[in-house]
C-alpha cells in the first residue's frame, strides 16, 4: 500500500515538473487562432527548402566536428600527464563562456581579414566557428565520464597488452558514449536554435526562419509552428542519442576507481602538448585577444562606462541570477532524473518533453513564458497587485523552462552509467527511495551533476533574449549590457562586459574541474 | 590585422586581467542602485525598442519635471508581445519603437490609445503621426545611397539606379530580416506600386549584393573596398563622421526628383492601459517639444518637428526632400514588403 502511494507520488512529481516547464510552449501552440496556411505555402515556395538544407548540413558538420574535437581533447587531458595539464584543461572550456552573439562577430571580423568580407559569409566557415565555440559541451561531459571511468578496467586492459589507442577505442570510448552523446545532443540543440552566429554569417537556418516569420509578418502563430517543427527535429535527434545511450549502458560494471593520467616519454609529451596548445591558440587565444584589444580600445575612448548602473551593478545582478537559476535548475533536473530512473519507459518519454524549451529559439521561449505568466497574473496569483511578469520569480522560471534540459540531461546520463545492481542491493538492504538516492545514486553521479551545474551557470550567465524581456525594472545583467552595444553594432563597447561574462563562466568551470581533479586524487 | 606576436601579448594580458578580477569578485557584493527622487511627481514607465543614448534624455526629463522614468529596453516585436500578453495589467505607460512599422503594428493591435494634445499637434507634422493620433514620430532618419568617396565619382541618384548593372558585385545591402530593409521596400511599394517595386528589388538582387547585417559595418565595408555603393541610414554616417571627420564615404539623397528619400522614424505612443496616463502624455509632449533636440541629437537623427534644428554633423549633409507621405502606411505594407523580398530571393 505504502509502496503504491510512493509510486503515485513519483508519477505526480514527474508530470508536475514536465507540465511546469512545457506549458509556456504549449500555451503558445494553443494560442494559434489564425490559420497560417498561407504563410506556409509562401515559405515552401521561397525560403523553406533552402533553410532545411542548410540547417541539416550545419547540424551534421557542427555535431560531428564537436564530437571529434571535444572527445579527443578530453582524452588527451584525462589520460596523459603533461606540463600545465590543469590550466590547459580549464582553458579549453573558455569558448563556451563567450556568447555566440559576441564570438560570432569576433570570428567574422577576424576571418574576413583572411578570406574577405564576401568569402567569410559562408555555411562552412559558420560551421567551423560553431564547432570552435560548442565543442566544450562534449569536452566537459567526456572529461567527467573519463574521470569516473573504472581505473581497474583500464589497468586490466593494459595488463592484457592493449596499447593506449586500444584502451581508448575498446574501453574508454564505449563507456563514455552516453556522456559524449549527451554533450552532442546539447551541441545539436544549440546549433538548431542559434540565431546570433548564423545571421552574422548569412546562413539562413530554420531558427532564423522562425524569427523572419515572426518579425517579418508579425505572425507569431506561424513562427511557433515553424519552431515546433524545429523542436520535432531536435526530439528526433535525442531519440537517436537514446539509441546510442542504450548500447553504451552498464559498460562500467562494478569496477572501482578513477582514471589517473599516465606519464609519457618526452617526445610523446611534446606531441600531446603541441596538439592541445594549437587548439587553445585558435579556439581561445584569438577570440580572447580580440576582446581584450577592443576592451582596451573602448576604455581608452571612455566608452566603457556609459552604461547606466555601472560595472558592479551588472556583475552583481549577473552573479545573483546565475546562482539562483542554476540552483533551481540543477535541483529540479536532478529530482526529475532520479524519478525517471526509477520509472523508466513512459517516464523517460515525459522527461524528453521537459527539454522542449532548450530546443526552441530563445525569443520564442521568452514570449511563451510571458504569455503564460501574464495569464496567471490576470488570475491574481500574487497578492497585493504584484505581477509575475517582470519579477525575479518570473525570470528564474523562464530560465528554468529554457535550461532544465541542461541539468536533466547531464544528470540522467550519469545515472544511467551506475550499475543497476548497486541500486538494487541498496534496495534489497531495505534502503528507501530517498536514501538510495542520497547514499548511492547522487554520490555515484556527482561528476555528472557537477558538469551539468557548471554548464548551467555558463549558459545562464550569457543568456540574452529571456533576460532582456523578463528582467525586473532597473535590473541589468552583463548580457543586457552586451546587447545594448551589439544591437547598435558598437562591437568594441561590448568587449568589457563580454570579458566579464567569460570570467564568471570560467569560475564555474574552474570549480568543476577542481572537483574532478580532487576525485582523481582521493582514489589514487 | 593583429600579428601573432601581438595576439600572444594581448592573450597574456587577458589571463592577467582575469586573475586580478577574480580577487575582486570574491569580495564584491552587489551594489543596489537606489533611485529615490526627493521631489517626486510620480512615475512614468516606458517600454523602448529605441535605446541608444536614451538615458541622458530621461534624466533631463526627470530633472525638469520631477517625474521619475522607469524603463526597460528590448526588441520592438518582443516588447509588443509582452505588452499584448500583459493586457490590463501592464505597467507600461509609453511605448517607443525604432521604426515606423513596429509602432503601427502596436497601434493595429489596439495596444495604443489616441492622445489629443495641442503641443503634439503643433510640433509633429500630420504626416508623421497616426491618423487617430495613437502614435507620434519623434525623430527621423533617411535610408540613403552611400558611396566610397575615393572610388565613386558618379553615385546613383535613385533607388532604381542602385540596380544598374555597373554596380554588379560592388553593392552592399542589409538583409531582409531587418525592419529598415522591409520599410524601405514598403515605401517603394507605396510610391511606385508592387510591380515596379519588385523590378527594382530584382535589379538589386541581380547585382549580387554583399549582405551585411549592420549599417555601421556596411559603411566600414565601403571604406575597406568590399563594395563601392550601399544603402544605409543617415545617422550611422553621422556617428562615424563625428568620430572621424574625414571618413571617406559620400551621402547621396535618392529620388530627389521623385518622391524623395525614404524616411523612417523613431516613434512613441501612450499605451491603451497606461496606469500613469497623465505622466505619459507629459513625457510624450516633452519629447516632442523641449526634449526634441536632445532626443534627436543623441542619435544623430533629424527632429520630427521641422522647426527644430538638426545636429551640426547631419545638417552638413545639405537640404533634401524626404518621403514623408509614406510614413503612415509603412506598417500596413510591411507584410507585402516581406513577401516581395522573399519572392525576389533577397537574402
Amino acid at each position: 500500500m505504502q509502496r503504491r502511494l510512493v509510486d503515485l507520488f513519483g508519477w505526480m512529481a514527474i508530470l508536475g515538473i514536465v507540465a511546469l516547464v512545457a506549458s509556456p510552449i504549449l500555451v503558445l501552440a494553443w494560442s494559434l487562432v489564425d490559420p497560417s496556411g498561407e504563410v506556409w505555402a509562401e515559405l515552401w515556395r521561397t525560403r523553406l527548402p533552402g533553410m532545411i538544407v542548410s540547417t541539416t548540413i550545419l547540424l551534421v558538420v557542427v555535431v560531428g566536428g564537436s564530437v571529434i574535437l571535444g572527445t579527443s581533447l578530453a582524452w588527451l587531458v584525462s589520460a596523459f600527464q603533461f606540463p600545465c595539464r590543469r590550466l590547459v584543461g580549464w582553458l579549453l572550456v573558455v569558448p563556451l563562456a563567450i556568447p555566440g552573439y559576441v564570438g560570432g562577430f569576433v570570428w567574422l571580423d577576424t576571418l574576413s581579414g583572411v578570406v574577405g568580407a564576401r568569402g567569410v559569409r559562408s555555411l562552412w566557415l559558420c560551421a567551423v566557428v560553431l564547432v570552435l565555440s560548442l565543442y566544450p559541451y562534449v569536452y566537459l561531459f567526456a572529461r567527467a565520464a573519463f574521470a569516473d571511468q573504472g581505473a581497474d578496467s583500464l589497468a586490466a586492459a593494459r595488463s592484457l597488452g592493449v596499447g593506449a589507442w586500444g584502451v581508448f577505442f575498446r574501453v574508454s570510448l564505449p563507456t563514455a558514449q552516453p556522456a559524449i552523446a549527451a554533450g552532442a545532443a546539447l551541441v545539436a540543440m544549440e546549433t538548431l536554435t542559434d540565431i546570433g552566429t548564423v545571421r552574422l554569417f548569412n546562413v539562413s537556418t530554420l531558427a532564423d526562419g522562425v524569427m523572419r516569420v515572426w518579425f517579418g509578418s508579425g505572425n507569431l502563430g506561424a513562427a511557433t509552428e515553424l519552431a515546433s517543427a524545429l523542436t520535432g527535429a531536435a526530439i528526433l535527434l535525442i531519440a537517436c542519442e537514446r539509441l546510442l545511450h542504450r548500447r553504451g549502458r552498464s559498460a562500467r560494471g562494478t569496477s572501482e576507481g578513477v582514471m589517473v593520467p599516465r606519464s609519457l616519454s618526452p617526445v610523446a609529451v611534446s606531441g600531446v602538448l603541441g596538439t592541445v596548445v594549437a587548439v587553445l591558440v585558435v579556439a581561445v587565444g584569438i577570440p580572447i585577444a580580440r576582446l581584450v584589444d577592443w576592451s582596451v580600445e573602448s576604455i581608452q575612448a571612455g566608452q566603457a562606462v556609459t552604461v547606466a548602473g555601472g560595472v558592479w551593478h551588472h556583475v552583481g545582478n549577473t552573479l545573483l541570477l546565475v546562482v539562483t537559476s542554476t540552483g533551481v535548475a540543477i535541483f529540479i533536473g536532478t529530482v526529475l532524473a532520479l524519478l525517471v530512473a526509477r520509472k523508466g519507459g513512459v517516464a523517460r518519454l515525459a522527461g524528453r518533453v521537459s527539454t522542449i524549451g532548450y530546443a526552441m529559439p530563445g525569443p520564442v521561449v521568452a514570449v511563451g513564458a510571458v504569455v503564460m505568466l501574464a495569464a496567471l497574473d490576470r488570475r491574481g496569483v500574487l497578492p497585493n497587485g504584484f505581477f509575475l511578469v517582470g519579477s525575479t520569480i518570473g525570470l528564474v522560471y523562464a530560465l528554468l523552462v529554457r535550461f532544465l534540459a541542461v541539468g536533466y540531461q547531464g544528470v540522467e546520463a550519469s545515472l544511467e552509467r551506475i550499475s543497476p545492481s548497486a541500486v538494487e542491493s541498496a534496495r534489497v538492504l531495505g534502503a528507501g527511495s530517498f536514501r538510495t538516492a542520497l547514499s548511492v545514486e547522487i554520490p555515484a553521479a556527482r561528476f555528472g551533476i557537477l558538469a551539468a551545474t557548471a554548464l548551467l551557470a555558463v549558459d545562464i550567465s550569457k543568456e540574452l533574449p529571456i533576460t532582456l524581456l523578463l528582467r525586473p525594472f532597473g535590473v541589468d545583467t552583463l548580457s543586457v549590457w552586451v546587447w545594448q552595444s551589439t544591437s547598435e553594432s558598437l562591437w568594441a563597447q561590448a568587449a568589457v562586459p563580454a570579458l566579464l561574462m567569460v570570467f564568471i563562466g570560467m569560475i564555474a568551470v574552474g570549480l568543476l574541474l577542481v572537483a574532478l581533479e580532487r576525485g582523481a586524487e582521493l582514489v589514487s | 590585422m593583429l600579428t601573432s606576436k601581438r595576439y600572444f601579448k594581448v592573450f597574456g594580458a587577458a589571463v592577467a586581467t582575469i586573475g586580478a578580477l577574480s580577487g575582486l569578485v570574491a569580495c564584491g557584493g552587489n551594489s543596489e542602485s537606489s533611485s529615490d527622487s526627493e521631489k517626486s511627481n510620480g512615475l512614468v514607465t516606458v517600454y523602448t525598442g529605441r535605446h541608444y543614448g536614451i538615458e541622458p534624455v530621461f534624466e533631463k526629463f526627470t530633472a525638469e519635471t520631477g517625474i521619475e522614468v522607469r524603463f526597460t529596453t528590448g526588441g520592438d516585436p518582443e516588447l509588443r508581445a509582452r505588452l499584448e500578453a500583459e493586457g490590463a495589467n501592464t505597467p507600461a505607460d509609453l511605448v517607443m519603437t525604432s521604426d515606423a512599422a513596429n509602432i503601427a503594428l502596436a497601434s493595429a493591435a489596439n495596444l495604443l490609445s489616441p492622445v489629443e494634445s495641442e503641443v503634439l499637434a503643433e510640433a509633429i507634422p500630420e504626416e508623421l503621426r497616426a491618423q487617430d493620433n495613437s502614435w507620434f514620430a519623434l525623430s527621423g532618419r533617411l535610408r540613403v545611397i552611400m558611396s566610397s568617396s575615393e572610388r565613386v565619382a558618379n553615385a546613383p541618384q535613385t533607388y532604381a539606379e542602385v540596380g544598374d548593372p555597373q554596380w554588379k558585385g560592388k553593392l552592399c545591402l542589409r538583409p531582409s530580416t531587418h525592419p529598415y530593409t522591409q520599410s524601405l521596400v514598403a515605401g517603394l511599394i507605396n510610391n511606385v506600386g508592387a510591380v515596379e517595386a519588385r523590378k527594382i528589388v530584382d535589379s538589386w538582387v541581380a547585382n549580387n549584393p554583399l549582405y551585411i547585417n549592420s549599417d555601421t559595418d556596411i559603411l566600414k565595408a565601403l571604406v575597406a573596398g568590399d563594395c563601392d555603393i550601399a544603402l544605409a541610414n543617415s545617422y550611422y554616417l553621422g556617428r562615424l563622421l563625428s568620430e572621424d571627420a574625414a571618413f571617406p564615404v559620400t551621402l547621396t539623397w535618392p529620388d530627389q526628383n521623385g518622391k524623395g528619400a525614404h524616411l523612417n522614424i523613431s516613434a512613441a505612443g501612450v499605451t491603451a492601459n497606461a496606469p500613469n496616463r497623465a505622466n505619459a502624455v507629459v513625457l510624450l509632449e516633452w519629447l516632442a517639444s523641449k526634449g526634441q533636440k536632445l532626443f534627436s541629437d543623441t542619435n544623430n537623427e533629424f527632429p520630427a518637428d521641422p522647426r527644430v534644428e538638426a545636429a551640426a554633423v547631419i545638417a552638413g549633409f545639405g537640404s533634401f526632400i524626404a518621403d514623408t507621405k509614406s510614413v503612415r502606411v509603412l506598417g500596413e505594407l510591411n507584410t507585402q514588403a516581406v513577401e516581395l523580398l522573399s519572392a525576389a530571393r533577397y537574402e
